[in-house]
């Protein structure tokens, strides 16, 4: 099992990464329909 | 159909049930046939993540979506991502560690058991009923595009999948997800390429004339309770379904609890976190292309083959006027479009967007038409694609799509039969009927489970034929409990909620969906989920502190 203390580190890499991701492919989102939506 | 597409739709029906009887060689006892010996890699475990929520409804429904929608959609999506994260160090973990084969066995070590009982029977009830939903929605596709009975459809994809779930178990189950998943991204992209080459201008141009009609707006901020697709709800709503169908549905839960170590677990569901939004960017893509496509082509005033002879027959002369405005209002939208073309400007667009809003108005009469004549929903949005598939797409490449649908709709089905059998092997026969039964006895009755399951699953799909739209029943299904059952198990992680408090807490979330279910039926069902999740927990907290205190009193 692994400590608590590197559990909640690797959550908090884990967490950064897909919301950053997640950030991203909104963003995307968010040009094309600002971009070409009338 | 060209025979050299149907040789390669029987090519992939033959292969996937030849390879799942070779996996029955390595299921000789109950933790191989239900969970792989715990012995899965975490990719194949993510891939059969994403393939059993991917059904043929997906494939079918949500591209049709596209077409008559736009991107909208993908706001249901938007709170998957943190709904895996909080899955991951949450529920993954516990659920893991506990060495269960359901999810519900769990919380009879944490409360009782009648509380693990009701939520697996709830699970049996909607998972049961949405089973046949899965299989009818590509089923009544078939049925209508290639004038088959409903019950040819609903046998070619369910004897399969019946005998390679009966007997590989999950292995084959996951493996044959493997090899469907990877059907489904080449056939969507397959599409996607075809359409760009096809569609007689640049691509940027096509983005054009799709954000001119509206089909490009993903965002949506209003604040309403009675849109299921908002910003809002797909973060707040959409996380708490998400929380609920991959925390507490044992046939999400099943998957991950085949993987080695909980942290090739948790990475399983961080797949699905980092590429669910893309994947279904890429399938509403695929919608809005064809609808870019028919701008150059003329589509058909329905897409539904067989509403439109029913039509035809019933009333020739109403259906030709209403053809002969269609091809006035599609001619109109074409110059329009040709328009915003050479010089894409704001007077342009306003015109593709009111020529867009002529089309929709004479389809919609179509529409009131064909149900008048046929007496039954429309839902012709479910039929755009297959018919595009079937009068466009190259030789073979109809195959591959028709084949991919299969396997979107076998996966999932595929893993439902798998879930079905476990929860009532586990969770109702060696719990309350045969404690004391042998491995090699368990391993028996859960291949007749399944196989009941998969009969239970046919007979529904030839019912289920006339519900509500494809794509909201399956989910209307699971929503009604989903939020309770979430409830109970975020229960579970406060240490000091007691039996009594699941229990009650449990109904009186059903109840608070229920109530709001029947009396305010316009709120969407994405909200019933927070509901229910919050009520559970608010009257189980109540409860529970009610019960200590009168303990604490009793023992002072």
């Amino acid at each position: 099992m692994t400590e608590p203390t590197e559990d909640r580190a690797r959550f908090r890499r884990t967490l950064a990464r897909v919301m950053t991701v997640q950030v991203v492919t909104l963003l995307l989102l968010w040009l094309l329909q600002s971009r070409y939506s009338s | 159909m060209h025979p050299l597409n149907w040789a390669i739709v029987i090519a992939y029906l033959l292969y996937v049930m030849i390879d799942g009887v070779r996996r029955a060689r390595h299921t000789s006892d109950l933790e191989g046939y239900f969970l792989a010996s715990r012995s899965l890699p975490w990719w194949a475990v993510g891939l059969s993540v994403m393939a059993t929520q991917l059904s043929a409804v997906t494939m079918i429904g949500t591209t049709g979506q596209g077409a008559t929608d736009g991107m909208r959609f993908i706001q249901f999506y938007f709170g998957l991502p943190l709904a895996m994260v909080l899955l991951g160090v949450t529920l993954v973990p516990f659920l893991h560690r506990a060495k269960v084969y359901t999810a519900y066995e769990y919380l009879e070590r944490r409360f009782d058991a009648k509380t693990r009982s009701l939520t697996a029977l709830l699970f049996l009830l909607s998972r049961g009923m949405s089973c046949g939903t899965i299989i009818a929605a590509p089923g009544v596709v078939f049925s209508a595009v290639f004038g088959w009975p409903l019950g040819w459809s609903v046998a070619l994809m369910g004897i399969p999948t019946v005998i390679y779930t009966v007997l590989g178990g999950v292995q084959a189950v996951t493996w044959a997800d493997v090899k469907q998943m990877v059907l489904i991204v080449v056939a969507m992209s397959a599409m996607v390429v075809v359409l760009l080459v096809r569609i007689p201008i640049a691509p940027g141009d096509a983005l054009e004339v799709a954000g001119a009609a509206g089909r490009l707006r993903a965002f949506d901020f209003s604040f309403n309770l009675t849109n299921t697709y908002t910003f809002w709800s797909g973060i707040i709503g959409g996380t708490f379904l998400m929380l609920s169908y991959f925390g507490t549905d044992q046939s999400q839960v099943q998957r991950y609890l085949t993987a080695r170590s909980v942290d090739e677990a948790r990475s399983s569901l961080l797949m699905s976190a980092y590429w669910k939004i893309p994947l279904q960017a890429l399938i509403l893509l695929v919608g809005i292309l064809v609808f870019v496509f028919y701008q150059y082509t003329a589509p058909p005033l329905l897409f539904n083959p067989a509403h439109e002879k029913q039509v035809r027959d019933a009333r020739p002369a109403a259906y030709q006027a209403l053809e002969g405005r269609y091809a006035a209002a599609l001619a109109a939208r074409r110059s329009a479009a040709d328009r915003l073309v050479e010089s894409p400007d704001a007077p342009a667009r306003a015109a593709v967007t009111a020529r867009e809003a002529e089309v929709t108005a004479v389809r919609a009469e179509a529409l009131d038409l064909a149900q008048e004549v046929t007496g039954q929903p429309s839902r012709d949005v479910n039929y755009v694609i297959p018919r595009f598939v079937l009068d466009h797409l190259p030789l073979g490449l109809a195959g591959l799509f028709i084949a991919g649908v299969m396997a979107a709709a076998m996966s999932s089905i595929a893993a439902e039969l798998n879930s079905l059998a476990t929860s009532t092997v586990i969770d109702f026969y060696r719990r309350w009927v045969r404690p004391e039964g042998t491995d090699a006895h368990f391993l028996t009755v859960s291949k007749f489970a399944t196989m009941g399951w998969g009969l239970f699953a046919c007979v529904v799909a030839t019912y289920a034929a006339t519900l509500g739209s494809l794509i909201e029943v399956v989910n209307r299904f699971g929503s009604f409990f989903y939020g309770s059952i979430l409830g109970v198990f975020l229960l579970a992680m406060i240490p000091s909620a007691g039996a009594a408090g699941a229990f009650v807490g449990l109904i009186a979330g059903m109840a608070a969906v229920a109530a709001v279910n029947f009396g305010a039926p316009e709120v969407s069902f994405l909200w019933h989920n927070v509901i229910g999740a919050v009520v559970v927990v608010v009257v189980g907290t109540a409860i529970s502190a009610v019960g200590g205190r009168r303990k604490a009193g009793v023992g002072g």
